[in-house]
């Protein structure tokens, strides 16, 4: 397709350390195609969760005290936006593969995700990062399905300007996504702040990691259901009516202020679940 | 083509564009669905209409049935219409999903409901309310509970009669246990993108890509190129053939799971199939190799086995 290939296909895939955890590390690289998901690309995301899982079992296989062997966590840092249309059907088949894998995993291996590339994650990478157990974004990182620019094309300006920056990023950006709790973190856009929160959710017991999920049983469904219920009849027409409505007053002194006090300040969905203060 | 209306033997193409809640009795025994019966609950009938769900029979056992019903549009949303599914309809489908895991919690293995999906869906809304909210959830959520039922041990079997397109296929279809679909004479559509879209956007000529589509299917729209990728696990040729090849399918199911093989159904068996059929071969070098550098690296990844883990 006159396209240069690159023998990674746009993701890099490895074994190492979090804190003291093993873990299998899946980077996306947004410079290959926009981290388009190929074949080679998903396939190596479905079997680098599938070793984990390995990896887990064996280390369970060897010690009945499985605490001090450590436990496996998959950490993967998205930036794509979705699937890669040069490789369309298989890269769309990937994704149904990751979404199994990840249900395979539940329980048993941690999937924690972070998001602050530069593209985001967005197409049908948008699901598979709400499905990991913790989800990390910088305020610079964006989460969607639909991006704005297809949005645009699609439907037309009047549903959304992709070209305004600023309700692009109000839209799918990190602190967005930090008040309706699907990021569970929000932190600094560099590698020292994502790669100290990694670590230290990995150090968690799987339980209270497992306590950060926004889907994937059916209490979170019909919890989901009422944040939707706000949504209904165009009631809500921008993020931010969203966020008076759980009770923040200054909007433009949260948007604008830095990380850490915005994350101080920001009322976020009351999602009404025990142990969400934690 | 021979068609399975009433009347014997005209050769009537019958075709379900559209027609997600009619295509139900030619999959289930006729007459049989009860729609917003779900394990035992009763949906409230104004819930996202074109997300339609209930309960029927199969040979006389008791299935879940998840359909799309194009011809209704959502009043609560307005980007809900000609079969997209929106955040409520991918979340009722996902609550279906789990009232039938509830309902069968303590049944064995094999008196676990089958669950049948008849899939006509254009793909998800494409709205600026739907991002708000995360739309990615819906369909999440809907995939995790589907992925979860079928490792339960429920048959899940999804019909294509229709559309079965990108984001679409993926929420509603594609965590199946097996997939089957009306061939290409039926006007079914399965693909991410048509190929005029995928040029438009790659900037890649589509003479080009008309012609690498003909030997390739990594890309090209039609069931028989998602055949090949494994994407498709059988093709059906017949509109009265499709209540027959589901049971099938179920029984087939059934017999894998009985036997712990796991691998052998579901999204992962496609990828094998894919494999066996030549449509992705790229990915068996990718398996071996990753296997391969796996165990190389294991022991000093999660330490020996006699000295215990270092990290």
């Amino acid at each position: 397709m006159g396209q240069t290939p690159q023998f990674d296909d746009g993701v890099v895939v490895g074994l190492g350390t979090v804190g003291k955890a093993p873990a299998v590390v899946v980077s996306q690289e947004s410079k290959f195609l926009g981290g388009g998901v190929g074949e080679a690309h998903g396939t190596k995301m479905v079997m680098a969760i599938r070793l984990a899982l390995r990896g887990q079992e064996i280390l369970e296989s060897r010690s009945k005290s499985s605490e001090s062997r450590g436990r496996v966590a998959v950490v993967i840092s998205f930036d794509t936006g979705g699937v890669r249309l040069q490789e369309a059907n298989a890269g769309l088949l990937a994704h149904s593969e990751v979404m199994d894998a990840f249900q395979a995993a539940r329980g048993k291996v941690p999937i924690i995700g972070i998001v602050g590339g530069t593209v985001g994650c967005f197409g049908g990478m948008g699901f598979v990062a709400a499905s990991v157990d913790v989800l990390i974004m910088s305020d610079v990182g964006r989460l969607g399905l639909t991006g704005p620019g297809v949005i645009e094309e699609v439907v037309g300006t009047e549903e959304f300007d992709a070209a305004n920056r600023a309700l692009v990023w109000r839209t799918t950006g990190g602190r967005h996504r930090f008040i309706t709790r699907d990021a569970d973190f929000i932190v600094e856009d560099t590698m020292k702040a994502f790669r100290e929160k990694v670590a230290e959710v990995a150090s968690w017991p799987i339980e209270k990691i497992a306590s950060k999920r926004i889907i994937g049983t059916g209490e979170m469904v019909l919890e989901q259901m009422r944040l939707v219920d706000l949504a209904a009849n165009d009631r809500i027409q921008d993020s931010w009516d969203l966020w008076r409505q759980f009770g923040n007053e200054d909007i433009e002194y949260l948007w604008d202020s830095n990380v850490s006090e915005f994350e101080a300040n920001a009322r976020r969905w009351p999602r009404g679940r025990v142990g969400d203060n934690d | 083509m021979p068609g399975a209306g009433p009347g014997g033997g005209l050769e009537i193409m019958i075709n379900f564009f559209g027609r997600g809640r009619d295509a139900i009795d030619y999959i289930v025994d006729e007459g049989s669905f009860e729609e917003n019966l779900c394990g035992g609950e009763t949906l409230d009938p104004e819930w996202a209409e074109s997300a339609v769900v209930g309960s029927a029979t199969l040979s006389g056992e008791t299935v879940t049935v998840i359909a799309n019903d194009a011809g209704i549009a959502n009043p609560r949303f307005r980007m809900v219409y000609a079969g997209l599914m929106g955040l409520e309809e991918g979340f009722k489908m996902a609550h279906a999903v789990y009232l039938t895991i509830k309902a069968d919690k303590d049944k064995p293995l094999a008196e676990k409901r089958p669950i049948i999906l008849v899939v006509d869906t254009p793909g998800m809304s494409p709205g600026k309310v739907e991002e708000i909210i995360g739309i990615y959830k819906s369909t999440g959520a809907y995939q995790l509970a589907s992925a979860e039922a079928r490792r339960a041990g429920h048959p899940i079997v999804a019909m294509v009669v229709g559309r079965a397109i990108s984001g679409g296929f993926l929420c509603h279809g594609l965590q199946a246990d097996r997939i089957l679909a009306l061939s290409d004479e039926f006007g079914t559509m399965v693909h991410v993108m048509p190929l005029v879209g995928i040029a438009r956007v790659t900037k890649i000529n589509i003479m080009l890509l008309e012609e690498l589509s003909e030997g390739n299917p990594v890309f090209a729209s039609g069931v028989s190129h998602f055949y090949n990728l494994g994407g498709v696990d059988e093709i059906i040729e017949s509109v009265a053939d499709m209540r027959p090849r589901v049971k099938a399918q179920i029984d087939e199911i059934r017999r894998l799971k009985a036997a712990g093989e796991y691998d052998k159904v579901g999204p992962w068996s496609r990828l094998m199939s894919g494999i066996k059929r030549g449509g992705r071969k790229t990915s068996e070098k990718v398996i071996e190799l990753m296997e391969e550098e796996f165990n190389l690296a294991l022991s000093s990844w999660l330490g020996g086995e006699d000295d215990g883990f270092t990290p």
